[in-house]
């Protein structure tokens, strides 16, 4: 009877998680389905969520694929994503690295100031960023864009990353130095390889930004073959006096994939990251 | 500690590559908007600004423009942070109950988090278009609506799409980060309330809420952050559309930054925001540690 009882509790539990994630999950595969049909169908009235067997075509995703701009603006963005995140990683590593193990001048206020970018909402910083890109000739200029990627994620990052090293304990550096390692052996052969996950982690939430960054590229990015994916989508839309729609969630899908890979294969990372954040929080 | 020569430039030569992207990128655009929120800087006049002390804030707290924005923003926040973080509680607390499947849960509903804000943001205007499959629904199928309802026409309902897709996004998040929390509260003390005859209402008062006060304090001021931050999705689905009146205030900063050129009115605006938020943080810590 109490078996019973609590198989119940368990089934009405299920019911409750996947109705709610049916809810939840309707738009993307509404966003799917229209990707499926047929250019003609897409201002049908009465609209319906999913297309028939028969009509699913492929076609918009052959019209996307096949325009050679697809390829060079999923290049772009995976160039400067990957060149920043790289960028970050070895920065912010570096100074979580200093900064959780020892005492400098100004030392406090660096971390103050990191803690405070945290805060400051990053696009009120456009207008004297744009005006150093005119300066540094990055305006439209891919790796222009990469710099900028790496400054915004280096608090965040340097933040997360401090948090791990602390946890490494101590004694393993003193024994390093006890072997005649310097202060660049043990970031090179304790730190980097012990804050390992965290550096993933904050790496995986780093590309992700890059990949999906909008406003920045949108105002410094002016040339089609610069453009990167986001800003390529955002360019299908409204270009004509009516949005194709199916291209542009052709398009979404697509440009989906690779944060779907990294997801499914860095899942562990992911929640690592969220975690030590909220407990430390 | 080593204080040698050796490690002093060992040191130094680990902090620099941070420094500099950090005092070029980060430090340098923001002591550069401060002195231009103090300058009359508009296009015109990039090259002789006149100093005029408090007047771009004194502009930007008058005009009405960027009263509706503010309040707008306000409205947003005060919406989609209880909206992500009740929705999200409640998801972590019935995934925490269920013995099987936990993972492909966490997994199915952190997919609207992964899915860019650009994309997003076009899904929701599609849904929500006047012909569309949402007003389809209302009116044809659910018959809650008399008429297609022309979301994109009037300030709340436009708000209320960035509102949804806002509370939508964020849900997978709060789940992760609560759950995680679940996970830590001791067993023990929910068999101790058990044996005390406290019931599930009692519990989730007594015990849970309070055990996990700290990631409540977290999610709040990150979400506090968020919800002032929010842009692409307003950007793109009404674009501050009809005549501004659903613009938040980074939308409509960004608006009078590079549309009209007032540069010197968007770098007060930016800093009134900073000031805003800094002092809600600082408020949102009180508060809880108060509780405590």
């Amino acid at each position: 009877m109490h078996m019973k009882e609590k198989k119940l509790i368990q089934l009405i539990l299920h019911l409750f998680l996947i109705g709610a994630l049916v809810i939840v999950a309707l738009p993307m595969v509404y966003m799917v389905s229209t990707s499926l049909k047929p250019n003609g169908a897409l201002y049908e009235y009465p609209p319906r969520f999913l297309p028939d067997l028969n009509e699913i075509t492929i076609e918009n995703y052959r019209y996307v694929l096949g325009q050679g701009k697809f390829y060079i603006n999923f290049f772009n963005s995976i160039f400067v994503a990957v060149c920043a995140v790289l960028l970050a990683a070895l920065i912010a590593s570096a100074l979580g690295y200093v900064i959780a193990r020892f005492q400098f001048p100004g030392k406090n206020i660096l971390f103050s100031f990191i803690v405070l970018t945290m805060i400051i909402p990053g696009l009120t910083l456009i207008i004297p960023q744009y005006q150093l890109a005119v300066k540094l000739k990055a305006i439209n200029s891919l790796v222009g864009l990469i710099p900028f990627y790496t400054a915004w994620t280096v608090p965040y990052s340097t933040f997360m990353i401090k948090g791990f090293v602390d946890n490494i304990p101590r004694e393993l550096d003193e024994a390093t130095y006890m072997d005649g390692g310097s202060i660049f052996t043990v970031f090179v052969k304790i730190i980097i390889p012990l804050a390992k996950p965290g550096i993933a982690s904050v790496s995986i939430f780093n590309f992700l930004t890059a990949w999906e960054e909008f406003p920045w590229a949108n105002t410094v990015i002016n040339d089609n073959l610069k453009r990167t994916i986001p800003i390529a989508i955002s360019g299908f839309f409204g270009q004509h006096q009516f949005t194709q729609w199916g291209y542009v969630f052709a398009l979404s899908v697509l440009s989906l994939l690779p944060i779907l890979l990294v997801f499914i294969f860095c899942q562990k990372f992911f929640v690592a990251g969220l975690v030590s954040g909220g407990v430390k929080g | 500690m080593q204080t040698s020569k050796k490690g002093k430039f060992q040191i130094g030569l680990l902090l620099l590559p941070g420094l500099l992207v950090f005092g070029i990128f980060t430090v340098y655009p923001i002591v550069k908007l401060f002195c231009m929120s103090f300058f009359a800087w508009d296009f015109g006049s990039i090259s002789g600004q006149n100093f005029i002390g408090l007047d771009n804030y004194r502009e930007v707290l008058r005009d009405s423009y960027f009263q509706v924005a503010f309040v707008n923003t306000m409205v947003y926040t005060l919406v989609t942070v209880p909206g992500q973080m009740i929705f999200g509680f409640l998801t972590a607390f019935l995934i925490n109950q269920v013995t099987r499947f936990q993972v492909g849960y966490r997994v199915l509903y952190y997919l609207p988090v992964i899915t860019s804000w650009v994309i997003a943001s076009l899904v929701f205007k599609y849904v929500f278009n006047t012909e569309g499959l949402l007003n389809y629904f209302l009116v044809n199928i659910a018959h809650i609506a008399s008429q297609n309802i022309r979301w994109l026409d009037t300030r709340w309902s436009g708000l209320w799409i960035a509102m949804f897709l806002g509370i939508w996004k964020g849900i997978g998040w709060n789940m992760v980060v609560f759950l995680a929390a679940l996970q830590t509260v001791p067993a023990d003390l929910y068999e101790a309330a058990s044996i005390d005859g406290a019931g599930a209402i009692k519990k989730l008062f007594h015990i849970t809420l309070p055990c996990i006060r700290g990631t409540i304090l977290f999610a709040l001021v990150m979400l506090t952050i968020g919800g002032f931050n929010v842009f692409t999705s307003v950007k793109m689905i009404t674009g501050g559309e009809p005549g501004h009146k659903t613009d938040v205030v980074l939308t409509w900063m960004y608006h009078k930054a590079f549309s009209t050129g007032a540069f010197g009115y968007s770098a007060a605006l930016s800093f009134i925001i900073t000031v805003v938020l800094a002092i809600l943080a600082l408020v949102q810590f009180r508060m809880m540690q108060q509780k405590t």
